[in-house]
């Protein structure tokens, strides 16, 4: 059963699933992984929200000679992310004194909505539509961006958390973990001091030095 | 089960130390009956995420934070609650418990078949005489009626059976044991090692001493290096109650189990001065059951076991069973601790390790003991940390986007050492527990409600801890990035004790060298509720030896017609 467009409009939520259903399938990942059960009419993106998610997602971690975090759905891990308020997405998002704010994307509670934030942020440097400009100039605009969001003193700018959620997303994806980096389950041993050779590869698998960055 | 079932023993909690009254009690022939108050989670097919990569898992491991604001929002902030262990911690909404004003108590709890056996830390230190002396010595508290000769042959028999790698360093602070071989430094914390110990030769860097098995021991495999310990270990290769002390006690065919069973009473009978069994509600269905037993052992975890004494109060013991001196509840402890120092260690971008290490690094205990050398405090602290390579989420601190920011987060990032400080915590009477008035939890028992506060001693020994940290670190050539020198909140070590402490002097303790009951010879406590003081290591192992140490006792009681 079809569910009501949101107020955002364009979103249903059958298509939603269903999108990235195949989504998933096509590029091998479990559902699971994109599950968006429990999504609030109120987090729900647009069509273009999806797009510009996966674009960004894509301009900050792009095909190397693994996948980007576009191509493995690290757009909609975010914006899922955000609907359960992953990574502090629903503490209150600092004043709306503060120079990047747009008081009309925080909630009543002082919580921000990060994706109309930065779709209205995007749009706005790129002087109309960021989805439609070229990746080039995509990239120049989310690394304006974020320029400007990791400049002294700004550390509760939003991107930051944006950004700390596309590296989760990403990293914690079997692309992301196990083939831009490398994963273990069970190491089977310990070995305290190993050569580090040039173009070596991190383990996701190692829990601590995720835990603590 | 049949209402009026007759035990030799009800051990009351399945977590570290019912596990081991159960074990000890049930081989020496004693029929048990052990309550558990949440479900069983089975050893081996209980563990559900224990094999799951963050792609299987809905929020990647990271967990459904709506949720847990929502339903965990004490546990949330346990470091080992995460996505896959999450079924291993109690749902705050449904255990609720009151603070009194002013007070920050973070109580983090499992409530499941093996409790916090099942996601504890694992590190696994003897206490020495600088620690059941400590209260003699400086005035605070009771003086404990145990030095370590009574507990030493204790801490042999455990540590045999729990199986501990740690390395042997001859310090009287901390003792050594029966140590299965240690795991090893990597080359950071071996140079870190050699560097403080060059200017103090006492500050001793050392491989955290942890029950996690460096060779297979007992039946038990032995670890996999992958350091994911908490979502349970279907290789038995840490020690658990699953792993290790309930199959020993189901071996002999004299335990019986019972899950799901929320402890109420302990019911006493004023003739004979006796405790005669206990009463429980089932959790799933409400329902309401006694059993009798000839011995009650109280291991429901230290503010629990309080929380049922305070709940058992009669007509002949009108302020809560056994407590004829008042102190029950009283003098709860925490460890305060603290990130003391953090720093970037320069000089090895050529190195890196494989595998994961399931423990840390420690350096003992070194202020206020033969010299009083502590600024503003008697006692001590010590640190636990080590030294690690950064991953991939040091990204999020970093500005970049692109393909030279993704390549720049492939290889490990640099090697930082981490110290945190563990501090003792001074007894106080004002820290304490006591029955809510007027809260009620969903079984209709009286909320427990956590009066806390850290004071000037805990403070001056963080802030002494910071300095010193800060210090060592760079003197072994390190740039320290931060530090901090006040504690979390009451409960952040999860290493709460006391409320029933142990002492010479019934009027004034409420447990006897043996951790029984003053007031009741039938009655024994034998988890953190027990402890007159808090050292400033891990306690889980002094539990455990004091566990055996009272159950060896017990039996001796019941066999000579005592009890």
């Amino acid at each position: 059963m079809a569910e009501q467009r949101s107020p955002s409009g364009g979103w249903q939520r059958r298509e939603f699933l269903g999108g990235a259903a195949l989504f998933a399938l096509a590029i091998g990942i479990p559902v699971a992984g994109v599950s968006l059960s429990g999504l609030d009419e109120d987090d729900a993106p647009t069509d273009r929200q999806r797009l510009m998610m996966r674009q960004v997602s894509q301009a900050v971690l792009p095909a190397t000679d693994t996948p980007g975090a576009g191509d493995v759905g690290v757009g909609d891990f975010v914006i899922i992310a955000l609907a359960h308020g992953l990574d502090g997405t629903r503490e209150p998002a600092g004043s709306s004194e503060m120079p990047w704010a747009f008081p009309e994307y925080q909630r009543r509670d002082g919580t921000l909505r990060y994706v109309d934030w930065l779709e209205h942020t995007l749009d706005r440097s790129a002087n109309g539509d960021f989805v439609r400009r070229t990746i080039g100039d995509q990239v120049t605009l989310v690394g304006r961006l974020d320029e400007e969001a990791f400049a002294e003193g700004n550390d509760a700018h939003p991107w930051r958390k944006l950004k700390a959620l596309i590296l989760t997303g990403y990293y914690t994806s079997e692309i992301g973990g196990s083939q831009e980096l490398q994963f273990e389950l069970v190491p089977g041993r310990f070995d305290p001091v190993v050569p580090l050779e040039p173009g070596s590869r991190a383990w996701s698998s190692d829990w601590t030095a995720v835990e603590f960055g | 089960m049949a209402g009026q079932a007759q035990f030799d023993a009800i051990v009351v909690g399945s977590g570290i130390t019912g596990g081991w009254a159960a074990k000890e009690l049930t081989e020496a022939g004693l029929k048990v009956l052990m309550l558990e108050r949440g479900r069983d989670i089975p050893h081996q097919t209980g563990y559900e995420t224990e094999m799951k990569t963050p792609w299987e898992m809905p929020f990647r491991g990271v967990g459904d934070a709506e949720l847990y604001r929502r339903e965990y929002p004490v546990q949330m902030l346990n470091r080992h609650f995460t996505e896959y262990t999450q079924g291993h911690f109690v749902n705050d909404s449904e255990n609720p418990y009151a603070k009194a004003p002013g007070s920050d108590f973070n109580w983090f709890r499992s409530y499941n078949l093996g409790g916090r056996s099942l996601t504890w830390g694992r590190q696994s230190y003897r206490w020495s005489d600088y620690d059941f002396g400590a209260n003699k010595r400086d005035g605070h508290g009771t003086d404990w009626p145990i030095r370590y000769e009574d507990i030493a042959p204790w801490y042999d028999k455990v540590e045999e059976f729990v199986g501990i790698a740690g390395a042997a360093e001859g310090l009287a602070q901390l003792p050594d044991g029966q140590f299965l071989p240690p795991w090893p430094l990597n080359a950071v914390e071996q140079a870190t090692r050699e560097r403080i110990l060059g200017k103090w030769p006492e500050r001793v860097l050392t491989v955290g001493r942890t029950a996690n098995l460096t060779q297979p021991h007992l039946g038990r495999g032995q670890c996999q290096a992958r350091s994911i310990c908490a979502r349970g270990c279907s290789y038995g290769a840490y020690f658990s109650t699953q792993s290790s002390t309930l199959p020993a006690a189901q071996a002999t065919g004299n335990l019986t189990l019972v899950t799901d069973a929320v402890v109420e009473k302990v019911d006493y009978d004023s003739t004979t001065g006796r405790v005669i069994g206990v009463r429980w509600v089932d959790r799933k269905d409400g329902t309401r059951t006694k059993a009798s037993a000839r011995m009650v052992f109280l291991n429901a975890g230290s503010f629990n076991s309080v929380h049922l004494m305070l709940n058992s109060a009669s007509e002949a013991m009108p302020n809560g069973l056994a407590n004829s001196s008042g102190v029950l509840g009283t003098h709860i402890m925490d460890h305060p601790s603290t990130l003391s120092a953090m720093a970037i260690m320069p000089g090895f971008e050529d190195v890196t390790s494989y595998g994961n290490r399931p423990t840390g690094v420690v350096i003992p205990r070194y202020r206020n003991m033969d010299e009083m050398d502590g600024a503003g405090h008697t006692r001590g602290y010590s640190y636990q940390g080590g030294a690690l390579q950064s991953g991939w989420t040091r990204g999020k601190r970093e500005a970049g986007v692109g393909a030279a920011y993704k390549n720049s987060l492939q290889p490990p990032g640099p090697w930082r050492v981490v110290l945190v400080a563990f501090a003792d915590c001074v007894p106080r009477a004002s820290n304490r527990l006591t029955l809510d008035g007027s809260k009620t939890d969903p079984q209709g028992i009286p909320q427990l409600n956590i009066e806390f506060a850290f004071g000037a001693e805990e403070q001056a020994a963080l802030a002494q801890a910071k300095a010193d940290a800060a210090e060592m670190l760079t003197h072994a050539g390190g740039k320290v990035l931060m530090g901090f020198d006040r504690p979390g909140p009451g409960g952040s070590a999860i290493h709460e004790m006391g409320g029933a402490r142990m002492g010479w002097d019934p009027a004034t303790s409420v447990l006897n060298r043996w951790s029984q009951a003053h007031d009741i010879p039938n009655l024994f406590v034998t988890d953190g509720a027990q402890m007159s003081s808090s050292a400033c290591q891990n306690p889980s192992l002094t539990y455990m030896a004091l566990t055996a140490r009272a159950a060896d006792r017990a039996v001796g009681l019941l066999r000579s017609g005592a009890i």
